[in-house]
């Protein structure tokens, strides 16, 4: 396996091409060091160095979206596994994979429908991509809501 | 069996309206036992804090993912609707969609919060519009404990607001603290929508989207001071937290405030007098037991669970108050021999079954911010039409399609499975997200004497206790009501500019009714109510107007059970106001 903080920093380029967030808000969440050990646990050994190969192969800017659709989401391996990481980060939730996707690539006793943790539920980056917050946390105070969000026009 | 001690009153539930009953009673000397058949969890705030954890973890959010059941105190999870294999035993033909909590604080703990005061119209439905009942009390006669009410729960309107439908308000009375600021989406639906003349079958009303009140901690007028989180401590002490004392936008008043700027029974029940009032949680009431002679109640049979052990208790006082919810009411009357007059007692159950309209905003509103509504549209709560059909009323969602699609995971999953990553998909999540608007339209149900619940041996609780049975049909005027609703949702939709995804998206696994050729998928509103009816008279009714039984005298039935009607306010502010009836009443009785 590779060092840590190598492995850490290909996970988090790798998010960043998934996510459509920056490294800057990703680390930002907190979440990344869980997200990273999730994976670990909930595949079977070696599944996520794969993953995170095939994001090192990826050619530079303009041929990078399409090349991320073919060889990563359009990989019966892999493109699973790499929707799983979007709703990691954006929901806080892992999905348990498709019944084919482990009978062809293994079982790990980790791979179960659940929410991450409390931590990860407050985190979840869809709060974000709407312009609010999680719902029962991080209030914004007394009468927030009546402000015009981004993108209004009255 | 053992403990023999006496109080003045004996209290069933440490719910909204055994806890007002309870502080009122303790602050005018009585004594008290309040037995709880859940567990007193939410009372400490640490205990509270727990619950909020478990719904950041829960997988799903329903209304009821903070506050997991008690095996020895169930209760009914809307998610068993699914399957139905819940707590209830449901016999149909139709589903009743609602749930309530057996915990100290009740369903308060996870209500929205609306406090509307019903109309002086649906006090009288009978003679108004010949259908239904009439109460055995007016609006006048209710208004000053609507008053006290608001007090107690700590409601925020705007008395300009709520003059509507023949609302009238006591001369310079306002509400304790001003109103909730209307959220950026309501103030984008009313640019678009107010003035909006509909039709329903006689002249045209102008909708409104009207701020509605709520007991949610506001702005306070003069020197109300609102009441923020509450901490009862084991030894008794309840200590405020000095937080909560305004609603802060968390989004989250169901299933839980994570602050406690929304009311809870427990921060009614850490205002009575400690030293005269005794709560056992933990403590299920499982008989009423009547002396066959005089018809009074001598005592009522509780058992007391912790861990694997059980034992059976008898508490007795000089009066008796059932304040367990409309169905656990019922079922402890019927489970105790009680039927009342004319075997009323379990009968005319009704709920606002309620439809959702849910769609996609021509821009921006903001979605998934504040309270998860802070305003609705009254103008349908009355008219010359309740002699033909059902009047409603829409409550205007902040909340996005959470309720109905389970959005935004939902919406994250769709757009992940169609392969959509990147900016593409955070883009795709904005744009959208934040346009999803939300109507509730809740209809009125009126009392059919066959939806009920009833009890059969063959269906018990690991206790022993009943299991209610409900039989449940909704009728022909409800369903007149949710096809008229229907087409004022419409309309409403088309002058914003609002997409209609109702029928195209999500929500396929609520119950549905079939009305013509139209299939109407409805869910509960949690509005449980008419089961021990209140009259004027013992052929009539199980109670009367101060909810005290006609046949055993020293014995109150209180809470939504006691409705005649319901009209289309949200049932705990008249139940609260109806609560504090009976208590004062108690109190010139046992001081007599």
């Amino acid at each position: 396996m590779r060092p840590m903080r190598e492995r850490m920093d290909l996970f988090l380029g790798l998010s960043e091409v998934l996510t459509g967030f920056g490294r800057f808000q990703l680390l930002g969440t907190a979440m990344a060091g869980d997200y990273l050990r999730t994976l670990d646990v909930a595949l079977p050994a070696g599944v996520l160095d794969e993953l995170l190969a095939a994001y090192e192969q990826l050619p530079e800017e303009a041929a990078r979206e399409a090349a991320v659709a073919a060889q990563i989401l359009g990989e019966p391996k892999l493109g699973p596994v790499a929707r799983n990481l979007i709703l990691l980060w954006y929901c806080g939730t892992w999905t348990a994979l498709p019944d084919n996707w482990r009978a062809a690539y293994g079982v790990s006793l980790l791979d179960i429908t659940r929410v991450i943790s409390s931590e990860s539920y407050q985190a979840g980056l869809q709060w974000e991509a709407v312009g609010a917050h999680p719902a029962g946390s991080r209030q914004q105070g007394f009468g927030a809501w009546s402000l015009a969000p981004e993108g209004s026009s009255l | 069996m053992s403990g023999d001690e006496r109080y003045d009153a004996v209290i069933v539930g440490a719910g909204v309206a055994g806890a007002l009953i309870a502080k009122r009673l303790t602050l005018a000397g009585f004594r008290v036992l309040v037995l709880e058949a859940g567990p007193a969890t939410a009372a400490s705030y640490e205990g509270y804090s727990n619950h909020l954890e478990r719904f950041y973890e829960a997988s799903g959010k329903g209304p009821e993912s903070a506050w997991p059941p008690a095996a020895n105190a169930p209760q009914p999870d809307t998610a068993d609707l699914r399957q139905n294999n819940g707590y209830f035993v449901q016999n149909g033909p139709d589903l009743y969609g609602s749930s309530y909590t057996r915990l100290q604080g009740g369903s308060t703990l996870h209500w929205l919060g609306v406090s509307l005061r019903m109309l002086p119209d649906d006090f009288k439905l009978r003679s108004r519009y010949g259908v239904g009942r009439d109460w055995p009390l007016s609006y006048d006669d209710i208004e000053p404990f609507y008053r006290k009410a608001e007090e107690e729960i700590g409601v925020s309107a705007d008395v300009a607001d709520q003059k509507y439908h023949g609302l009238t308000f006591a001369d310079g009375y306002d509400y304790p603290m001003q109103r909730v600021p209307l959220s950026y989406s309501d103030r984008k639906l009313a640019a678009a929508v107010d003035g909006l003349q509909v039709a329903l079958d006689e002249a045209p009303v102008a909708l409104k989207v009207r701020s509605y009140p709520a007991a949610r901690n506001s702005t306070p007028r003069g020197s109300y001071r609102p009441l923020g989180a509450v901490d009862m401590r084991e030894d008794g002490k309840a200590v405020e937290r000095f937080f909560g004392q305004r609603c802060a936008g968390n989004t989250s008043c169901t299933p839980i405030c994570p602050i406690q700027a929304k009311y809870n029974a427990g921060k009614t029940l850490a205002q009575a007098d400690r030293n005269k009032l005794q709560v056992f949680a933990q403590a299920v009431a499982s008989k009423i037991d009547i002396d066959t002679v005089t018809g009074e109640v001598q005592s009522v049979t509780y058992q007391r669970y912790q861990g694997i052990s059980r034992s059976v208790y008898r508490a007795k006082a000089r009066v008796y108050v059932l304040a367990a919810h409309a169905v656990e009411n019922a079922k402890l009357m019927l489970a105790s021999g009680l039927t009342g007059p004319k075997e009323m007692v379990g009968k005319t159950l009704m709920d606002h079954p309620a439809l959702y309209a849910w769609g996609l905003a021509p821009e921006t509103i903001g979605a998934f911010r504040g309270p998860l509504s802070t305003a609705g549209i009254e103008e349908l709560r009355a008219g010359a039409f309740r002699a033909k059909h059902a009047a409603f009323r829409f409550d205007i969602g902040n909340d996005g399609w959470r309720a109905t699609t389970g959005a935004p995971d939902t919406a994250v999953a769709d757009a992940v499975a169609k392969n959509l990553f990147g900016r593409k998909l955070r883009d795709q999540l904005s744009s959208t997200l934040s346009r999803q608007v939300r109507f509730s339209l809740a209809i009125e149900q009126l009392p059919e004497p066959g939806n009920c619940v009833s009890i059969d041996p063959r269906y018990l609780d690991p206790l022993g206790n009943p299991r209610p049975v409900i039989s449940y049909k909704i009728g022909e005027y409800t369903l007149a009501g949710m096809a008229a609703a229907t087409k004022v949702y419409r309309q409403i939709f088309q002058r914003a500019g609002i997409e209609d995804f109702s029928d195209k998206s999500g929500s396929g696994w609520f119950p549905s009714v079939q009305y013509g050729e139209v299939t109407y998928r409805y869910h509960g509103m949690g509005h449980f109510s008419g089961t021990h009816a209140m009259g004027g008279d013992s052929s009539s009714s199980v109670v009367d107007s101060y909810q005290r039984s006609w046949n055993h005298r020293n014995l109150y039935l209180a809470g939504s059970g006691s409705f005649p009607t319901m009209g289309t306010s949200n049932p705990t502010l008249t139940l609260s106001a109806l609560a504090i009836r009976t208590a004062e009443r108690l109190i010139s009785e046992l001081t007599a």
